[in-house]
């Protein structure tokens, strides 16, 4: 174990500003100064170091009880830290194992589990990639085809994941099978924890509209997985893997991806001559009031995750109007930039000068993390309590 | 800057109070005061005046409760979720400026006073060419809300701020009437007899605006309260339209707009209370009323739509709502006022290209 000046027995006993004081120093001395805000998903080679980093100072897992290797943060030192890290331009890490997969493993977990793994995600020996998607089970998540049959002492998975994060630089896969196919759709799901490198397991990238390689299918094919790899109880996955999207939810709905975009559409307004055009600046005048909302929206529920509270299902409103807030930015560019703007890489080659590529990435953001339409399906049951 | 529990609790107070003369579940009394001589009931806006609304922001010393925005503003919004006719936000604005004994008359609701500052057309802003001259007040006010119901106005003036009564020499009142039902006066001042008051209704106005931008956001949570539960009653095609998914849909995105148009107001009042710079303050108005004032002209309109037919008719009480946003969207400065004046405020550039936020002595 490293000794460090940032790894602390009690990160609770300073106060927030304290540790919002001592992230920021931690990332100003520790972050690869070349590695901020990437233009693109970084793959675990490009972000390993961080990563060890991180690990090498008792800082990977901040939602972590720290008997587990975590920082055992509040909740609003949770938020700091991601509010922070954002701030800064940190890359996001290949991090399903510790945002993911740890939560649900301390919760549900068998003690030998836990032992296994939690330690190998905290020294990075084990990188996790999530196998929740299939082709046919997207906005209908339940809807999991992917089987997984006892045979003796292991199960035998058949079937194929999709959208699967950098499954290529992955160790492990955590997935929702299908154990019972007679059972009402959520109720027939488990959650089954497979070695990458099993006979039978293939990987094949996806090239994304971004020509980013960050998203892969995987395909099973008679893959043995020893039985004690199911996490909790058999038939209970789907429930399991629900509970555990609480707290993450707001992370979906960060300001900060549409604050990066609109600092991004000032500089190429600059770049193309219309900033002071009172047209343009009405328009410019629309987002920067969508985006102060946001952060009030946001501030709003982080002030609840704050007071201890739990997230409802209005949050469903944040993730709504970051993705589409996002794109709005995202298009004003694309309309300024004209001829230049279809380019293939960024005008003059600068990075801040990247209207198509963030155009293009902004179409994801209304698609991942439960689509625009099905948050509009929650929102209306669950909130508006609209029938049906 | 977090708003403590005591004062929190004290605005839930205030809107358990409205509730009995602002019941946003029968907007019957409004729709009956529509088109009346003043507009308004006097003898409501005196039990609102009893009740301490109408000095909500004034000191204690001057008679009033000494609260702040984060109070008034959830007063605001339950009178806007009932869509009272009464002008008690301008009254409240016209109050601040007072000096005894009108001050006092006010606030027991004996005398009303209403405030005229606007000289042009969606321009709160702008400088008064108004001018007093030896007790005499000359030039000419726009978009005065209900002046028929008032005794008295503030009139803003290159010389500061003025008592004038309704019945001076010297003014004339031009009320026209309005979408819902209320009036608004062009004051034209040729050498009426004019006080000089102490204070400038101009340092009030900011408040007024957001005040209104609370009225507006408790106007379009109400009507799409009422047309959700509209549609969760109203068969069409064998089925509850309210199971439509397009129709879940739209009324998903009305209220995202109702809920930014909230965090925005309940920004905005937490910021106008403590100690910020003015550039802050009025920034952090302007980006609340914009989006009030958006928010409730696009549900209220949306409400008319949701309803069919029925919606299309002034029986239905969802045209109350349409008309009061139509009236307020544009009071103390439009959305496209407050977003220029934002981007004036915060871009912190090329200010030649958007209008000079001008608000001079």
């Amino acid at each position: 174990m490293t000794t460090s000046l940032y790894r602390l027995d009690d990160f609770d006993a300073l106060d927030d500003e304290a540790f919002r004081a001592l992230a920021r120093a931690f990332l100003k001395e520790h972050y690869p100064q070349d590695l901020r805000n990437p233009p693109k998903r970084l793959h675990w080679d490009e972000i390993r170091c961080w990563y060890m980093t991180l690990s090498a100072h008792g800082w990977l897992a901040p939602g972590w009880p720290r008997t587990h290797g975590g920082m055992g943060l509040s909740a609003a030192k949770q938020l700091i830290y991601m509010e922070e890290f954002e701030q800064f331009g940190a890359a996001r890490m290949p991090d399903h194992g510790i945002m993911l997969l740890g939560p649900l493993l301390i919760r549900y977990g068998s003690t030998a589990q836990q032992q296994e793994f939690l330690p190998k995600i905290i020294s990075g020996e084990h990188i996790w990639c999530q196998g929740y998607s299939e082709p046919n089970a997207g906005s209908d998540l339940a809807n999991v085809q992917t089987r997984a049959v006892l045979d003796g002492e292991h199960w035998v998975v058949n079937g194929q994941k999709i959208w699967t994060t950098l499954a290529q630089d992955a160790d492990w896969i955590f997935m929702l099978v299908r154990t019972d196919p007679a059972a009402r759709k959520q109720e027939g799901i488990s959650f089954l924890l497979v070695p990458m490198n099993s006979p039978g397991v293939t990987v094949r990238p996806i090239l994304n509209l971004e020509m980013q390689d960050e998203f892969c299918e995987v395909f099973f094919d008679d893959v043995r997985v020893p039985r004690e790899n199911l996490v909790g109880e058999i038939n209970k996955g789907w429930s399991m893997a629900k509970a555990l999207l609480g707290f993450e939810r707001i992370f979906l709905g960060s300001p900060r991806q549409s604050a990066n975009a609109l600092e991004r559409l000032k500089v190429l307004a600059q770049h193309v001559g219309c900033w002071t055009e009172p047209v343009f600046r009405d328009r410019y005048a629309r987002l920067a009031l969508d985006l102060a909302d946001h952060k009030a929206l946001y501030e709003h529920f982080a002030d609840i995750l704050r007071a201890g509270g739990q997230l409802g299902p209005d949050i469903s409103f944040l993730k709504l109007h970051q993705g589409e807030l996002y794109q709005r930015i995202t298009e004003l560019m694309l309309e300024i930039g004209g001829e230049a703007a279809a380019g293939l890489e960024p005008i003059n080659g600068n990075r801040d000068l990247n209207p198509a590529g963030q155009f293009l990435a902004a179409r994801a953001s209304t698609i991942y993390g439960g689509a625009s339409e099905v948050q509009r399906n929650i929102l209306a049951k669950n909130v508006l309590g609209l029938p049906g | 800057m977090t708003i403590t529990a005591e004062r929190l609790e004290g605005a839930r107070m205030i809107r358990e109070s409205a509730a009995g003369i602002a019941d946003r579940g029968d907007v019957g009394r409004t729709r009956k005061l529509r088109f009346s001589e003043t507009g308004f009931d006097r003898q409501i806006l005196k039990e609102m005046c009893d009740l301490g609304w109408l000095g909500l922001r004034l000191p204690e010393s001057d008679g009033g409760s000494g609260l702040g925005m984060v109070e008034m503003c959830a007063l605001a919004e339950e009178l806007g979720a009932a869509i009272v006719p009464e002008p008690l936000i301008p009254a409240a604005l016209a109050v601040r400026v007072l000096a005894e004994p009108e001050r006092t008359a006010a606030l027991e609701g004996r005398l009303v006073v209403l405030p005229a500052f606007q000289e042009q057309a969606a321009d709160p802003d702008a400088a008064p060419a108004t001018s007093v001259q030896q007790g005499r007040i000359s030039g000419r006010k726009l978009f005065v809300p209900s002046p028929r119901g008032a005794d008295a106005f503030v009139v803003t003036s290159r010389e500061g701020s003025f008592l004038v009564r309704s019945d001076a020499p010297g003014l004339v009142i031009e009320a026209v009437t309005m979408q819902d039902g209320s009036h608004s006066g062009t004051l034209v001042f040729n050498d009426a007899p004019a006080e000089k008051l102490p204070g400038r209704l101009e340092d009030g106005l900011d408040d007024a605006c957001l005040a209104t931008a609370a009225y507006l956001l408790g106007l379009a949570d109400a009507v799409l309260e009422r047309t959700v539960a509209y549609l969760k009653v109203r068969k069409q095609f064998g089925a509850v339209i309210g199971t439509f998914q397009a129709l879940q849909h739209r009324c998903v995105d009305l209220k995202l707009q109702a809920v930014l148009a909230r965090v925005s107001v309940e920004d905005a009042a937490r910021i106008a209370d403590t100690n910020v710079g003015i550039d802050e303050r009025r920034a952090a108005v302007s980006r609340a009323k914009a989006r009030a004032s958006d928010a409730a002209l696009l549900v209220a309109r949306q409400a008319v739509q949701l309803h069919g037919g029925i919606g299309f008719t002034d029986e239905c009480d969802i045209g109350l709502y349409l008309r009061k946003a139509m009236v307020l969207a544009p009071a103390f400065g439009g959305s496209a006022f407050h977003r220029a004046r934002f981007a004036a405020l915060t871009f912190g550039d090329s200010a030649e290209a958007s209008p000079a936020p001008a608000r001079t002595a």
